[in-house]
């Protein structure tokens, strides 16, 4: 995949970068206003990562402007503000998802991935690690063909997995995935633990070992 | 006053004296005219005496207490005795008058100043509370509005102008102040808002750059758990600033969309995402359908900030208990003793405990709500009955008043 990073602050674009590198995607990177409307004139890209708050301009304009070329790109936004209006706005103008400063990039991984299923970015609705098969339309999970019962946590536990899969991945950013704002309300992730402890028994029993703890705290979902 | 009554009181009697005197000269001149033709005249006793003797006397003017028996009592009579050689006889010629007595002067005197002051006293009495009631009028209804002044609104005091130049100057100083404030609360406000939007990004670099490390393949355990507890050390910091935010919003007024809500509701959602995310167990008891006027999203914020706030304080795992009525919410969790502050429960930034992680802004964000819609947040340490045996809970209430049907 080629994707087109449009963040002022360097530091961050870097990461990123390096981040989504990973997975053998191509990364490009531009740093204004000025150098990402180039870039998207000259080049296609099948996602770009745009920060709002450009400093030589507003993202939402080159967004405005990718809309008018018909272009099939997806788009997330990136942004400072986490208020309503502004998602809102961003998602009207034909942003694909909003994610606000700051985030995780195993999040923001996810939310690439799962914009980029979507059918009209042409993407597989149907994701596949090793035996097991995640149908994302109907929301369920097959090992060897056999269906497995999750709850929706433990579903929404293992897409994350899989679309993170080979990465360490903290109880925190688990916790964020999955409860978002909720997660802010506890002081203690302990209680991930039970839930990544179901869906690791439910796996085992169907013969997917895949889930690893990593350095004694964090998890890792890898083929050994 | 008491002075111009002494003054008075010996001119008055110094008058009457001379007067006196002028009379009884008077008299006995024509005492003499009556006695050249009348030679055995006797006078008028006890106010004229006609005596006839052989030796001469000095002039004598003098006091004297004759008995009157007319008025039945001893008067002080001025005396003019003179002897005479008149036709060739020698009389001697006295004449009296009454002297008004001092003591009637004085009563006189003190009486007219009294019924003098008393007027003035009622008159000036009115007079002055009509005047002042005028003159400090404007003054009144200024600190009136002085009073219900609120830094949050943005209106002018709009002070009543008056006819005096101090008021006006207090108005001029008290309106130019008020502008301040507003502008420096304004400042204040936007200088919060922009901070915490100008944190975002560093600390989405720090997040990224502790990510992009612990991902790469490079590190050791201990490492990690150095990573851990700064990623642990962001989070409460991404927190803290997500609170901030959220503060800030309420106070601009940016959450405007009311509606009518159920409690019920609201309360059941927050119950079902939180029961799994801790190991406390909920009891939701409702005896009413309550809609209540609030925004949705400042609603879940209220709620879950409530049951976040009992779930960190809970002793133990203990059931945390949730009363919805008609005019009130309480969530109650255990607890061991009353808290020692509870009046600086709703700053910020206040913790009971020193051990507890939590931000201290959960409740005055609660504070916060409330304050924009009426609400009256309150916490008391009750003990209650359960099971024969009591416990003792945190009560935290929340008291409505403008519940919907």
């Amino acid at each position: 995949m080629k994707f087109l990073i449009a963040e002022d602050e360097i530091e961050l674009q870097e990461s990123i970068a390096k981040y989504l590198s990973k997975e053998s995607n191509l990364c490009e990177v531009a740093s204004d206003y000025l150098e990402a409307s180039e870039k998207l004139e000259m080049y296609e890209y099948d996602l770009i990562i745009l920060d709002i708050n450009l400093v030589t301009g507003s993202g939402l304009d080159l967004l405005k402007a990718l809309k008018k070329q018909h272009k099939k790109c997806a788009v997330i936004i990136i942004s400072a503000n986490n208020s309503l209006e502004n998602k809102l706005e961003g998602l009207d103008i034909g942003a694909d998802d909003y994610i606000t400063k700051p985030f995780h990039l195993a999040e923001l991984n996810s939310r690439i991935k799962a914009v980029l299923r979507r059918g009209k970015f042409g993407g597989d609705t149907e994701l596949v690690f090793q035996e097991i098969r995640l149908d994302t339309i109907a929301r369920a999970a097959y090992v060897n063909e056999e269906p497995i019962v999750l709850t929706r946590k433990e579903y929404d536990l293992l897409l994350f997995f899989i679309t993170n899969q080979g990465r360490v991945l903290s109880k925190s950013i688990i916790a964020e995935h999955l409860w978002g704002d909720d997660s802010d309300m506890l002081d203690s992730f302990d209680f991930i633990y039970v839930h990544i402890n179901n869906l690791r028994k439910k796996l085992t029993s169907a013969g997917a070992k895949y889930i690893h703890t990593a350095y004694g705290s964090g998890y890792k979902f890898i083929v050994d | 006053m008491f002075a111009s009554g002494v003054v008075l009181y010996f001119s008055i009697k110094m008058l009457l004296e001379s007067e006196i005197e002028e009379e009884l000269y008077s008299t006995k001149n024509r005492v003499e005219l009556i006695l050249k033709s009348d030679p055995e005249h006797q006078g008028i006793p006890p106010v004229i005496e006609v005596e006839k003797v052989t030796n001469l006397r000095r002039k004598v003017l003098n006091d004297t207490l004759i008995y009157d028996p007319l008025q039945d009592e001893i008067e002080l009579f001025r005396q003019l005795s003179e002897t005479k050689l008149i036709n060739g006889q020698q009389y001697r010629i006295t004449v009296r008058a009454m002297v008004i007595e001092s003591e009637n002067i004085l009563v006189a005197i003190v009486s007219t100043f009294l019924i003098i002051i008393l007027f003035a006293f009622i008159f000036l009495f009115y007079f002055n509370k009509n005047r002042n009631k005028k003159l400090w009028d404007p003054f009144f209804i200024n600190l009136d509005k002085i009073k219900s002044f609120s830094i949050k609104e943005m209106n002018q005091l709009d002070l009543r102008e008056s006819e005096i130049i101090e008021f006006d100057e207090l108005n001029k100083e008290l309106n130019s102040l008020t502008a301040k404030v507003h502008s420096d609360y304004q400042n204040l406000k936007q200088f919060t808002e922009d901070i915490s939007h100008e944190i975002q990004t560093p600390l989405a670099v720090m997040q990224a750059k502790i990510d992009t490390l612990v991902d790469g393949l490079h590190i050791n355990q201990e490492q990690y758990q150095q990573f851990s507890s700064l990623e642990n050390d962001l989070r409460k910091l991404k927190n803290l600033n997500k609170r901030l935010i959220l503060l800030a919003k309420i106070d601009n007024n940016q959450f405007v969309n009311d509606e009518l809500i159920s409690l019920n509701l609201i309360f059941e959602d927050a119950v079902q995402n939180l029961t799994e995310l801790t190991p406390a167990v909920f009891k939701l008891e409702s005896n009413t359908n309550n809609l209540l006027k609030i925004d949705r999203s400042l609603a879940v914020v209220l709620c879950d900030n409530l049951l976040s706030n009992a779930i960190k304080h809970n002793l133990e795992d203990n059931e945390i208990t949730i009363k919805i009525e008609v005019t009130k919410v309480q969530v109650l969790n255990r607890g061991i003793m009353p808290l020692k502050h509870p009046d600086q429960l709703f700053n910020r930034f206040y913790k009971e405990s020193r051990s507890r992680d939590s931000n201290g802004l959960g409740l005055s964000i609660v504070k916060k709500i409330c304050d924009q819609y009426g609400f009256l947040p309150s916490y008391s340490f009750v003990e209650l009955e359960f099971n024969t045996h009591k416990n003792r809970y945190h009560c935290f209430e929340i008291q409505f008043n403008n519940v919907k049907y």
